[in-house]
């Protein structure tokens, strides 16, 4: 009851604020002309709101302070810094753009566009040739000139996919101690198909433990379906249904689900089911498979990880002796560069100076590091020219400011600071990824959902009914799938594989010219 | 002295006034205030244009409730579940009010009371692990305490729908009954005693002073309250439907109801218009089976009508 009322009381005060936000809009333009030059002269204000994964602090105004100090020597903006957790991240900008309150630069995690079908995004393109040279420089250096096509729509760049490692190849997760009690050599796996062995193997030392990991969340976002994609490149087309899907090269968009590539997925995963590898309770249990390796219970899992550091990572934050081996290559596909991307909203009256910031972002050392870690000697402190670690004593939950689990999300990765340990060279080898892996031939092609919403809302449903009982493989596959599809085709995915086909067609004949 | 009389009637129901106020402003703010927003439902949400600049599409935010064979489960789903809560709980209510009230003794009607009360009081996603603890795959209490000491083959409950519809209600009725059977114990209070005495004195046993007196004396109580959640039948528990069932897929065809499904339809595509078009579709349904019902009661009884 309670939690209703809240709701609701959110939902008028969303409803009242976007009434004096539309009375207020129409006063200010007619001001503005006068008040122009005098704009100028004055340090404009935008409001920067960060998700972050560590303990979000009471207190974030030495922090604030830090970064208007860069601010405004360097570009003359000061910035309103919100940090918000991520699950209450995309509910707090959504929230603040419905209700028209004052809300500049945030990132998506995984909606582009979403945001870009509703206009709440403003197009940033004669923005960036003018305060963002810097910016698509280093995006150049570190991706290649063709990140920006992930995020442009109709010729306008709606935003800037953040700059790190974007490669996350397949790689079986597993516990190294376990591996030799089962005395299996780490060598020997290649591949997908050598694990049943070492399963089996491990199963028989250590009965007790479950040899692969639950998969869970978001049916298609596991490891499984990651692995089809990276092995077998499968072009999801940036939404995440998969109803409509490239595979391969030959321009043809298809049911995932009715491909053989799915199939034999499945009867993979369904192989490994019965042969006991998997818990009985996959498809529904709540506990991820980090847990369980970290808990003892559990041996592998499979992730999509850039570099080759991963294992001293995963080590040391599940307190387990992990290794990891890469068994399958990654496909780039649009969604897989602009899941991650910083945005300007369509009713900021500061785009100038959020485009300025932007460009600070990407590039200065300084605003990136104050950022993540805080203000040095007093958050942390710093080792060599790349490394950091936390003052004597404490660690990220007892810092006063750490954002440092957000280093995925800001800025560029080639000037963060590393925390102590970590070797230099992988995040050389993670750029050097971002160019060397293959691109599918759609990359950049994004997908508009506007004239088929009714479907997709049905389809996602249907999906969310199906997927996961066969992606851990706790169904019969033969009758499940079929099921699966006729439903999916009652849902109207046809309308959405016609809808993209035409989507694709129009955008590779763009392409050509 | 011409003051006198115009001002006691403001004396007298000033106080229930300032008791109705916080309710008055409850539902004013919640529920008279969001009405404005109603045509949102048949816009294309634009934020660039705002809502009131927005495209008026009709009824095309309201077609993907209908758009599949889900259609029709979940509403099979909502209305049957919402039935058999209303039919159940009542009866169960009344049941536990009528067992409370012969309790002579204060202490132990008031430790029972308190102890049926109390599951209203958990939070659902507290419940949804209860629930868990109970029928876990591996560990859960029933799998793996009853059936498997017993030799009969256990159930994988969170991928098994036929036996989700008992257990939902038992959920329901077991955390709602206690709450729901205050008003009842309340009636029953209200309830001259002198006419139980009068009944004793004729020679009527407990049962039948229960079937003629304490029944047709609550009937006006149970069907006010029969009225009330009959508006509310197009509506469900979400944290009952998702929550504890813990949002299986393979239980779908026995959890989804329209709330459940507008949830996980709208989670990606985050449209306020077409979230829109299945609140008012919800209320409006809802308002029309009040109306419906309170017609018929006034048929059959014009003195119990709610209007």
């Amino acid at each position: 009851m309670k939690k209703k009322g809240l709701g609701s009381l959110l939902l008028s005060m969303v409803i009242c604020g976007s009434l004096l936000s539309a009375c207020g809009g129409n006063s200010n333009t007619s001001s503005k002309n006068s008040g122009d030059t005098e704009a100028k002269a004055k340090v404009a204000e935008i409001v920067f709101a960060l998700p972050s994964f560590n303990r979000i602090p009471d207190d974030l105004s030495k922090v604030t302070e830090a970064i208007n100090a860069i601010t405004t020597a360097k570009i003359g903006v000061k910035v309103d810094f919100r940090l918000f957790g991520p699950a209450d991240y995309a509910q707090k900008v959504n929230l603040a753009l419905q209700s028209g309150e004052k809300m500049d630069i945030f990132t998506t995690l995984g909606q582009f566009s979403n945001y870009v079908s509703k206009s709440q995004v403003a197009p940033l393109e004669e923005l960036l040739t003018e305060h963002g040279k810097e910016l698509t420089a280093i995006l150049d250096k570190d991706f290649g000139p063709d990140i920006l096509k992930t995020t442009t729509m109709d010729g306008h760049i709606y935003g800037i996919p953040v700059n790190k490692g974007m490669a996350l190849p397949t790689n079986i997760i597993y516990n190294a101690d376990m591996l030799a009690e089962a005395g299996v050599a780490a060598d020997s796996i290649q591949s997908v198909e050598d694990l049943p062995a070492v399963f089996g193997a491990v199963k028989q030392k250590l009965p007790d433990v479950v040899p692969f990991g639950p998969i869970n969340v978001n049916p298609t976002d596991t490891g499984l379906v990651n692995w089809m994609k990276g092995a077998s490149k499968v072009d999801y087309l940036t939404d995440t249904t998969g109803v409509g899907v490239v595979i391969g090269d030959n321009g043809k968009v298809v049911n995932f689900y009715e491909s053989d590539v799915f199939k034999n997925g499945i009867q993979m995963m369904r192989d490994w089911f019965e042969a006991g590898y998997l818990q009985k309770d996959t498809a529904t249990t709540t506990i991820t498979a980090m847990e369980m390796v970290s808990s003892g219970r559990g041996f592998s899992f499979l992730g999509g990880y850039s570099g080759m550091e991963v294992g001293k990572q995963l080590s040391a934050q599940v307190g387990k002796n992990i290794e990891t081996k890469r068994i399958a290559p990654f496909y780039f596909d649009t969604s897989a560069v602009n899941s991650v991307t910083w945005m300007v909203s369509s009713t900021s009256k500061e785009t100038e100076a959020a485009v300025k910031f932007l460009n600070l972002l990407y590039t200065d050392k300084e605003l990136i590091n104050t950022i993540l870690f805080g203000i040095e000697g007093e958050d942390y402190i710093k080792v060599d020219e790349h490394h950091v670690k936390f003052p004597e004593g404490m660690d990220a939950n007892t810092v006063p400011y750490t954002s440092m689990l957000s280093s995925g999300i800001v800025g560029s990765e080639s000037l963060q600071y590393q925390m102590e340990g970590i070797n230099w060279s992988d995040v050389e080898l993670k750029l050097k990824e971002n160019k060397d892996t293959e691109r599918s031939p759609y990359f950049g092609f994004i997908f508009d959902q506007g004239q088929v919403k009714t479907q997709m809302s049905a389809v996602n449903n249907v999906v969310n009914q199906f997927l996961p009982a066969l992606v851990s493989g706790s169904v019969d596959p033969e009758s499940i799938i079929a099921k699966f599809n006729s439903a999916l085709k009652d849902a109207g995915a046809q309308d959405i594989i016609d809808s993209k086909q035409q989507q694709l067609d129009q955008w590779l004949a763009a392409q050509k010219q | 002295m011409t003051a006198k009389p115009k001002s006691k009637p403001l004396k007298k129901t000033l106080p229930l006034l300032i008791l109705a106020g916080p309710g008055l402003l409850y539902f004013l703010i919640n529920s008279y205030f969001p009405m404005f927003g109603v045509f949102i439902a048949f816009k294309d949400v634009n934020y660039a244009k705002g809502i009131f600049g927005s495209d008026w599409i009709g009824f095309k935010n309201f077609t993907f409730l209908f758009q599949t064979s889900d259609a029709w489960i979940m509403t099979r789903n909502t209305l049957l579940y919402n039935l058999t809560f209303i039919a159940l709980g009542t009866v169960v209510s009344i049941i536990i009010a009528i067992l409370m009230s012969e309790l002579l003794n204060k202490l132990y009607s008031k430790l029972f009371m308190t102890g049926l009360i109390l599951p209203n009081l958990i939070s659902m996603i507290v419940l949804s692990l209860l629930v868990f603890a109970f029928l876990n795959a591996d560990s859960g209490f029933v799998n793996h305490s009853i059936l498997r000491p017993l030799g009969i083959p256990e159930i994988n409950w969170y991928s098994e729908a036929k036996y989700w519809p008992y257990l939902l209600v038992l959920i329901q009725i077991w955390k709602t009954a206690g709450y729901g059977s205050i008003v009842y114990f309340a009636s029953i209070a209200g309830i001259d005693k002198s006419i139980y005495e009068s009944a004793k004195i004729d020679g009527a046993g407990k049962l039948k002073q229960i079937r003629m007196i304490t029944l047709p004396l609550l009937k006006p109580t149970i069907i006010v309250l029969v009225l009330m959640s009959m508006g509310r039948i197009f509506n469900s528990d979400f944290g009952l439907f998702y929550q504890v069932p813990m949002n299986s897929g393979a239980l779908y065809s026995a959890t989804q109801t329209i709330d459940t499904y507008v949830y996980r339809a709208l989670m990606q595509l985050n449209d306020i218009g077409m979230s829109a078009a299945a609140g008012l579709y919800q209320s409006l349904v809802g308002f029309a089976l009040v109306l419906t019902v309170n017609a018929i009661v006034k048929k059959v009884n014009p003195e119990n009508a709610l209007f």
